[in-house]
């Protein structure tokens, strides 16, 4: 295969190389250089130069133009010779670029973004983007005073601005960022936060335990000056409540599911988690497995994980089985008992419901009977009245038939007889009840009777004046609004929050303490506090009191660069295989062609081992090689051997698919051969020339003769 | 002027040529005959090395063939003209490029590679067609440009790898007639492989019978052709008289 180079072919290849790996790295370079340029002139016709503008503001969308209108008030007014932009609306948000002018770019201002653009209208908020600067992200609030001071101390910073948990470091010239980042850095290394995490469930006093933990920082590591406790309350409220909420979730599932009480068979042991069947009446469809929740003595309890029992407000008591874990059941366990609230809470609502509704009827009832009262009184009031007058004129007419009264008639005699008579009758009445006389019914006390009734007339309608209506009517709704839950959601629901609340280790409780100068190792101060704070469940994490941000411009440059690098790299295997392909397939078409009209391979390690192959993936690899690296691409994971084995392997496939790549013209290099032409003749007069369009076609041009 | 040894080629498990022994004379003309896949155009190929024979020995003018290097090969060549069955023309360059590009190659002038190209396309009736292409011409038309580019070297050996097997009746006449011509008129000596009996009866001084890689039979036309003494020239005989 040499000797088909060895008459001056390889001058042509060598050149062919060069010129390909030249073209191949101006290429890739070009076209990424051209990518990184439009999109870096893209994005600072959008964010500006560097140090043109000093805020974002976002506003919405739908209120930018009155935005605009107010920013530009905002700007004559108060910063004159401000610079305005709106660039992209991104998720309903327009983005307004502000630059203050550099008399204005203070502190004092800076620290006022707010006050001055709080009222713009659609305000969703800002963003500072002072250039040139530093941005510490999270400082905590324990060190955010302190490292302020040591910061504007520092040579190149001009001052420092607050922007919400944020410390803006605004430097004095863009050539301080690396300096003054590097600065800081050293700085942040001086502190350290070590947190002690207490797993759910622990009520842990922050600062008894906070001073304890000191105590054992300072007894074990000296310097008690170096710690403090900084726990602040801010973090992890919401998880508190959250925790808290589970909790009396919990209590309230467990109250609203069935009460299960197990009664053991003296001979049973029962262990919790174990479940057992409850033999239902045969009028339940369905199986009510039970799960032993806990063991206390002879009293059991469980919860139902599966089925429902009938609705009654009486007690179940069956017989219970050991339910195994295949489904069959085992032996009797004792007597299980289920007792619901839920159903006895339903049906107290309903019989309060029943109530009100007969309360107001009775209510009304009552009025009219104490009216009918009244009446009677009055009526029974105007007959004893009339019963005195008749007493009068008749103890008169005894009187007068005593004297032997002249004027007394046979019939006046008559009916004195009978109202005598009737008045006796009265008067034996009176004295069987136990009264004295017949006089007892002038004692009775009328007004007061008749103040009695007043009295419950008024209470009456107090009752009916309450609004029974509206009280069925919440009671009805607070009915209507119970969770309607089966008793296995409720068990199911109530293992997954104990599952949640006991099984993990979630924040719940945490101690922070600031260190001060060399940094402490959380993991074997980790061990030491569990073991003095007996509790072998809590975690140590350590924590920085800020993170310097990388600058969000030079960040976005950065990535620009790594795009431009990747396409680089891609355009550079691109490149390879279309070079390989268009030219080197022609080679390597008309050596395999060569090579068949030769002798057979008599070596197996070159019949196994094809020397051709070899020349293909060397080919692709100093192509491939010499193009990534001279265009400085760079794909990530992608190293050098990766770029060499990459090569290689596009080499040895366009060899593997040279003759469909480019076949060659096998009777005109025949012809060529009978007429005695070298090989490099032949390459250049007849397999190129007709060849595919390529940059060895391009470069045979100048020594192809016909 | 030839002489072939005991020369040996095999595809895979096919034995191509199986120990062939031929010698052949200045001025001869021989033609080797046979069915085919019987080792005809691989034994004239293996003469100027377009195949690579597997063993055995090749002189020509006494210069051992397969002992050559790559520029001596390249010499011997120019020493010996072939005309290929499907004529092999570069289909890119005109009739009068084809004739004369390997001249201009060689390092001749342009100007008389021109002429000498010129004579040569005359000599096989070709002198108005030098600026087409080949696919320009008749199937005869190319096969005659064929010849003349093996002509236009002057060559002592000419090797005809069945010149005419690709042609129509009609043309195969055109090209038989300047073959004869030149056989006749040049004095060069030529090694033809061939179907084309009356031809080869008309033209050769010997014939060559092959079969399955092996000369089964030589000598003259009339021996060879109308007495076979090989069963396979006598089938060879019958069916071509049928």
């Amino acid at each position: 295969m040499l000797s088909f180079f060895r008459d001056g072919f390889y001058q042509d290849l060598l050149i062919l190389l060069i010129v390909t790996i030249i073209v191949g790295a101006v290429f890739s370079q070009g076209i990424a250089w051209a990518i990184d340029t439009y999109f870096g002139d893209t994005l600072d016709g959008m964010i500006g130069e560097y140090g043109e503008y000093d805020l974002v503001l976002h506003i919405r969308d739908e209120a930018k133009e009155a935005a605009l209108r107010e920013l530009e008030r905002i700007g004559d007014q108060s910063f004159p010779g401000y610079k305005l932009n709106q660039t992209l609306t991104i998720a309903g948000q327009a983005n307004f670029f502000f630059g203050l002018p550099a008399e204005f770019r203070t502190k004092e201002v800076l620290e006022s973004i707010t006050s001055y653009f709080g009222a713009v209208p659609g305000l969703n908020g800002y963003t500072l983007m002072v250039e040139p600067s530093v941005l510490i992200r999270g400082v905590h609030p324990s060190v955010r005073q302190e490292l302020r001071e040591q910061l504007e101390d520092l040579p190149g910073v001009k001052f420092t601005v607050r922007d919400g948990a944020n410390l803006v470091i605004v430097l004095d010239s863009e050539d301080s960022v690396p300096q003054v980042t590097k600065q800081v850095q050293s700085l942040l290394k001086q502190y350290q936060i070590l947190e002690l995490r207490f797993p759910m469930g622990f009520e842990v006093d922050t600062q008894l335990v906070g001073d304890q933990a000191l105590a054992i920082l300072a007894n074990q590591l000296g310097a008690k000056n170096r710690y403090e406790n900084v726990t602040s309350a801010e973090y992890g409220e919401d998880l508190d409540a959250f925790l808290k909420t589970l909790v009396e979730m919990r209590d309230f599932l467990t109250s609203y599911a069935s009460k299960v009480l197990i009664t053991p068979d003296p001979q049973v042991r029962l262990a919790v988690g174990e479940r057992i069947l409850f033999a239902e009446p045969s009028d339940s469809k369905e199986e009510i497995i039970v799960e032993v929740t806990g063991v206390f003595g002879e009293l059991i309890e469980g919860m139902i994980v599966q089925g429902q029992p009938v609705q009654s407000t009486d007690k179940l008591v069956q017989s219970g089985y050991r339910y195994l874990g295949d489904g069959s059941l085992g032996e009797y366990v004792g007597e299980v008992t289920i007792e619901n609230e839920r159903y006895r809470l339903a049906y107290a609502i309903d019989e309060s419901l029943r109530l009100l509704e007969e309360l107001e009827e009775l209510a009304v009832q009552a009025s009219e009977a104490v009216a009918n009262g009244e009446a009677v009184l009055t009526t029974f009031q105007e007959a004893l009245m009339q019963l005195e007058v008749l007493q009068v004129q008749m103890h008169q007419l005894n009187e007068g038939i005593a004297q032997g009264d002249s004027k007394a008639s046979g019939e006046q005699f008559l009916v004195s007889l009978l109202l005598n008579g009737l008045f006796q009758t009265l008067a034996q009445a009176a004295i069987k009840t136990g009264e004295g006389s017949l006089d007892s019914l002038q004692n009775l006390d009328i007004e007061e009777m008749r103040q009695s009734l007043l009295g419950i007339s008024e209470q009456i309608a107090n009752v009916q004046a309450i609004d029974v209506a509206a009280i069925i009517q919440q009671i009805g709704f607070v009915r209507d609004t119970l969770p309607d839950l089966r008793d296995e959601e409720i068990g199911q629901s109530i293992r997954l929050i104990n599952t949640y609340l006991g099984g993990q280790v979630i924040p719940g409780e945490r101690i922070q303490i600031l260190v001060r100068g060399s940094h402490l190792d959380e993991k074997e101060l980790e061990t030491l506090f569990r073991s003095e704070l007996d509790n072998p469940y809590l975690h140590t994490y350590s924590t920085s009191v800020g993170m310097v941000n990388p600058d969000a411009r030079g960040e976005i440059f950065r990535i620009l660069k790594e795009v431009r690098s990747i396409v680089a790299g891609m355009l550079s295997i691109i490149f390879t295989l279309v070079v390989l392909v268009l030219d080197h397939a022609t080679i390597f078409s008309t050596l395999k062609f060569l090579r068949s009209c030769e002798k057979p391979i008599k070596r197996r390690f070159l019949r196994i081992f094809d020397p051709l192959f070899l020349l293909g993936g060397v080919v692709g690899s100093i192509i491939l090689t010499s193009v990534y690296y001279l265009s400085r691409a760079q794909i990530p994971l992608v190293t050098l051997p990766v770029v060499l084995l990459l090569g290689f392997g596009l080499g040895v496939l366009v060899v593997v698919f040279a003759e469909r790549f480019s076949p060659v013209h096998s009777m005109e290099v025949m012809a060529g051969q009978s007429l005695g032409l070298s090989n490099v003749q032949i390459m250049r007069e007849v397999v190129i020339p007709p060849s595919r369009p390529g940059l060895m076609n391009l470069l045979n041009r100048w020594k192809q003769q016909f | 002027m030839l002489d072939i040894k005991g020369l040996h080629k095999h595809y895979g498990k096919v034995i191509a040529l199986d120990e062939v022994d031929l010698q052949v004379h200045k001025g001869e003309t021989v033609v080797i005959m046979g069915p085919s896949g019987c080792g005809k155009s691989t034994l004239i190929r293996c003469v100027n090395r377009l195949t690579e024979p597997d063993g055995g020995a090749i002189y020509f003018n006494g210069q051992n063939v397969l002992g050559l290097n790559s520029v001596e090969l390249q010499g011997l060549r120019r020493n010996m003209g072939f005309v290929f069955q499907q004529f092999n023309l570069i289909a890119r360059l005109t009739i009068l490029e084809n004739v004369m590009f390997h001249l201009v190659l060689g390092g001749m002038d342009r100007d008389e590679a021109i002429v000498l190209a010129k004579e040569a396309l005359a000599k096989v009736g070709l002198e108005s067609t030098w600026e087409r292409r080949p696919h320009e011409l008749s199937g005869g038309q190319q096969q005659r440009v064929g010849i003349a580019r093996a002509l236009v070297t002057n060559p002592e050996l000419m090797l005809w790898d069945e010149p005419t097997a690709s042609l129509d009746p009609i043309l195969v006449g055109e090209v038989l007639e300047v073959m004869e011509d030149l056989v006749k008129n040049t004095g060069t000596t030529m090694v033809i492989v061939t179907h084309e009996v009356s031809f080869a009866l008309r033209v050769a001084q010997r014939v060559v019978f092959m079969d399955q890689g092996r000369i089964v039979e030589e000598g003259s036309p009339q021996k060879v052709l109308e007495n076979p003494q090989s069963e396979i020239a006598q089938l060879y005989k019958k069916l071509l008289a049928s």
